[in-house]
């Protein structure tokens, strides 16, 4: 049943330890897609029609050149489809496609007029598990600068969501609605070569391509929810000692051949800046305290994560993106977490003052966040893209969400809607400009993964890391094949 | 030799203190590899067991592949509790299953187990590439993340050295790529004393001080802190949660030879004591040992008593202290001013009761700029009428303000003062304000 060298139940006299086994570095180049300015660079009063107009510009000649190749021999009863320009131009009856920006009109969707108006006389809804409604209500529109086109057909049913950029066949009928025949989107874009950029670079410097070694693996793992209690204590040991290649037998060694860990998000329970309903209401409730107030922030958490990380520090670089409960801004790109919450774990990082990245050691980043890791390029969210997109349709997997999200070419297309965003202005970095080999997105109900293929050969590993906390799972991908594997850790429930 | 300090080491921790020990923990101890500190549990183990089954208590952690991890789901414990999948009603309405992810990922499982279920989880193995013990504790134990305090303990005390070069004595993977930059501040997270010594360490003093009548009220001082931050710090159940738990289980069995802190303190066996003296040295300097070996019982009584009245002047103390702290900034820089006048006048050793001149003893005075503002008791006539009608002559003494002009006549401080305040007139007349202009005109 079991090896025998790897049973360690054995006294005196102690066999001599294997010798120590060591990691290789991890070749890792950090972006910075994300990146916002800093201090007064920031502004927050540009209105986000903006990031729809750029949106909509940068995307409508990519869905463009994908309907015209679909559509241009499309004929219907001798009708020849005909590309219009504008929404407002399609005339009635007409076999014609247009591009434009999709819009869910939905009865249980937050309303940002109707929280203005509401605003007096009472409290604004719960926020919601989902945005459809059940009597099937809801409208789907597209729009451009011109104006909206409501937009029906069989063929959108739950497909899309606000903020897509879409190309749609049809005809518009007589009660002024049009009828949609097919959809287009841009589809994943170019995907770049492993190593490229690095191989670039060296092309540059006339220098001579190094041999790589063997890729190690990336171990992703999200939802640590640390929470100031001990309830979790022994997994999150556990974790450690794997990491550490000191818990198990002399198959320690295989945790060797990690060469980064990345954490996709929601590292503390419960940080976030924003109180959520139930924990306003009893603020409100309670006396009011002036000076430091013990019961407003607990520093336990954090401390707990930055001692957790300070143990792994030593012999894993690891990369933390903020997530929803972590205390970063809420508004997506979330910029990388200060040092200040790591006193300890903060001294394997470079100064921030000398540099904004750290390629061994502590490497707080943002979320979304992208970067190549052993050559390929690495998409990755802690997961409120896609639970906010999810909101909006019914019955569809996580996983083929993300898929979706990368064919339209938006990594947040509901941000601005519904989704709290940076006003960009004149680019959106949340629009995807290359294709990346793996795409992951944190703080999942359960592990899921799958591979995605592209009009023109590209490749993508779509990974959903599920909730440490919950599951005690974590992620390993070898960087050399992109094979997915996952570990466990957990304990048996003692028996009565 | 490492090898023969061990088992003395796990008696005293596992067997005395009633402590659990994780194979890391040991490692860190003893200063072993953590291959070989496994070993040592396993050793350790097993001669207790051959002794007296059940002295001693183990987990065990596997590795391995799970035979399905649908049946897997069931045995392993996750925290938190269930949250309903979403829209889990619609999910079977899904039209192409075959679009769902399931082609087969090769999942490793480590599993902490405990002896009593380790068989059946054996059992449900595929394949187990390794097995050792992760803890041994004195009984068996109920919530396993206690084991948690094993490393809480290693970041407290195991915490020094170079973390970059922990790999070449515990065996852990090394990183030479890793650099770590020396902070010009060192955080001082690491809390030098657990909690349990801490609260021993109290227990202990707190008597002690109430036979010394003058305790030195810095070093009460520099103990608040301390207590307060232990009481603010972390809501786990430290050692002594789990202390108390090996103890109400074990003790029923094992002779009272096992015994903890707390219960060691108070029958004072002495060889308990032994084991507690590093901890509690400065603060039993004060008691003889004798006594609490002689009688048991009024020992722990008096002591009790003891500890109230302690606690009881410790919080006036503190009161006082506070109240110190709290009045004024320049009164309590002028105070000295005060004595020092009445020592003058009066010639008189301050701790003399002063004759009956309430008026000028009691007053509490404060010097501000050469006048002398206060309150003092004053006996005043007050005229009453009374029930019968007559009018009666009372004196009473009244607390009342004052502010004198003239300093004391003795008092030589206030008269560089203007002097002082002349010259910076003279300095500033070349210019001349313009408040100066209108007291001229």
């Amino acid at each position: 049943m079991a090896s025998s060298d790897g049973i360690l139940l054995k006294g005196a006299p102690f066999e001599d330890p294997a010798a120590v086994s060591s990691r290789n570095a991890s070749a890792y180049r950090p972006l910075h897609t994300f990146e916002l300015p800093k201090g007064s660079e920031k502004h927050y009063a540009h209105q986000f029609a903006d990031m729809y107009f750029v949106r909509l510009a940068q995307l409508k000649e990519a869905v463009k050149q994908k309907a015209h190749e679909a559509w241009d021999a499309f004929e219907l009863a001798g009708d020849k489809a005909k590309y219009v320009e504008r929404v407002l131009d399609v005339r009635q009856g007409e076999l014609c496609w247009v591009v434009g920006t999709v819009y869910m009109e939905m009865a249980m969707k937050p309303n940002v007029l109707d929280d203005i108006s509401k605003e007096h006389w009472i409290a604004a809804p719960p926020s919601r598990d989902t945005y459809v409604s059940p009597s099937g209500t809801d409208d789907m529109m597209l729009e451009d600068e011109s104006g909206r086109l409501r937009v029906a057909g069989n063929s959108l049913n739950s497909h899309y969501v606000t903020g897509c950029i879409l190309a749609a066949l049809g005809t518009e009928q007589a009660d002024g609605s049009f009828q949609v025949i097919a959809t287009q989107y841009a589809d994943l874009p170019r995907q770049p070569q492993r190593w490229e950029a690095e191989d670039a670079s060296l092309t540059v410097a006339k220098e001579p391509t190094p041999k790589r070694e063997k890729a190690g693996k990336l171990a992703i793992v999200s939802g640590l929810d640390m929470t100031g209690k001990d309830e979790d204590d022994v997994t999150l040991d556990l974790l450690v000692e794997y990491l550490s290649g000191e818990a198990g037998g002399p198959d320690q060694a295989s945790a060797s051949s990690i060469t980064r860990l990345v954490i996709a998000g929601n590292s503390l329970s419960n940080a976030s800046p924003i109180l959520s309903r139930e924990e306003f209401d009893v603020r409100k409730g309670a006396k009011r305290n002036y000076g430091y107030d013990s019961s407003s922030y607990n520093a336990t958490p954090a401390e707990k994560f930055d001692a957790f990380l300070a143990e792994i520090l030593p012999a894993l670089p690891v990369s933390v993106l903020p997530g929803e409960q972590d205390p970063a801004n809420v508004a997506l790109p979330q910029q990388p977490l200060h040092p200040a919450l790591f006193p300890l774990s903060r001294a394997y990082q470079y100064p921030p003052a000398l540099a904004n990245e750290t390629l061994e050691g502590l490497d707080l980043v943002t979320n979304p966040w992208e970067a190549d890791v052993e050559g390929w390029r690495i998409l990755g969210t802690a997961g409120q893209t896609l639970d906010d997109l999810l909101k909006y349709v019914d019955g569809v997997w996580p996983l083929d969400a993300m898929e979706m999200m990368l064919r339209w070419r938006c990594i947040a297309p509901t941000a601005p809607d519904t989704l709290w965003c940076y006003p960009f202005q004149d680019d959106d970095p949340l629009i995807l400009k290359e294709c990346p080999h793996i795409y992951f997105a944190g703080n999942r109900e359960k592990f899921q993964a799958k591979f995605v293929k592209g009009p023109a050969g590209q490749q993508v590993l779509i990974v959903g890391v599920p909730k440490f906390s919950k599951t005690g799972q974590i992620v390993l991908v070898d960087m050399e094949t992109l094979e997915v594997e996952t570990v466990k850790l957990g304990y048996v429930k003692p028996g009565p | 030799m490492a090898e023969a300090r061990y088992r003395e080491y796990l008696v005293d921790r596992v067997l005395a203190e009633g402590q659990p020990i994780t194979y890391r923990l040991l490692s860190r101890a003893l200063q072993v590899h953590v291959n070989i500190a496994k070993q040592m549990l396993y050793d350790f183990h097993a001669e207790q067991t051959k002794k007296q089954p059940k002295s001693v208590h183990a987990t065990y952690l596997l590795t391995g592949k799970e035979r399905s991890s649908e049946h897997s789901n069931g045995d392993i414990a996750h925290n938190g509790d269930d949250t309903a999948m979403r829209s889990s009603p619609f999910m079977s309405s899904l039209p192409e299953p075959e679009n769902t992810p399931e082609s087969p990922v090769p999942t490793t499982s480590v599993v902490l187990v405990r002896e009593e279920e380790l068989e059946k989880t054996k059992s449900g193995f595929e394949e187990i590439t390794s097995i050792h013990i992760y803890s041994l504790e004195p009984g068996p134990i109920e919530n396993l993340n206690l084991l948690a305090v094993c490393n809480q303990e290693i970041a407290r005390s195991h915490a020094s050295g170079d973390p970059l070069e922990r790999w070449r004595d515990y065996g852990s993977i090394q990183n030479p790529y890793i650099k770590r930059r020396t902070t010009k501040y060192a955080p001082a997270m690491a809390k030098p004393t657990t909690k349990a010594t801490v609260k021993a360490t109290a227990a202990v003093s707190a008597p002690n001080e109430g036979s010394k009548q003058g305790p030195a009220v810095a070093a009460r001082k520099e103990s608040t802190p301390e207590e307060s931050k232990s009481g603010r710090s972390t809501p786990q159940p430290g050692p002594t949660a789990s202390l108390k738990r090996s103890d109400s289980k074990t003790m029923t069995k094992k002779d009272a030879s096992v015994g903890n802190l707390f219960k060691s303190f108070a029958k004072a066996k002495p060889k308990a004591k032994e084991a507690e003296k590093p901890i509690e040295e400065d603060a039993m300097q004060g008691m003889s040992e004798d006594e609490g070996d002689a009688d048991d019982e009024p020992a722990v009584k008096f002591d009790e008593e003891k500890a109230a009245a302690a606690r009881k002047a410790r919080e006036e103390r503190e009161q006082k202290l506070q109240e110190m702290m709290e009045a004024d900034g320049t009164s309590v820089l002028d105070m000295p001013d005060a004595p020092t006048e009445e020592t003058d006048s009066q010639d008189a050793p301050i701790d003399k009761e002063t004759p009956n001149q309430p008026a000028e003893s009691e007053a509490t005075v404060t010097v501000q700029g050469g006048r002398r503002r206060g309150k003092r008791r004053v006996m005043k006539k007050k005229k009453v009428k009374d029930e019968d009608g007559y009018l009666v002559t009372k004196e009473e003494a009244v607390w009342e303000s004052f502010s004198e002009d003239e300093p004391e006549p003795k008092k030589a401080k206030p008269t560089p003062k203007p002097t002082v305040a002349k010259g910076k007139k003279n300095g500033g007349k070349g210019q001349g304000s313009i408040a100066s202009f209108f007291k001229k005109a």
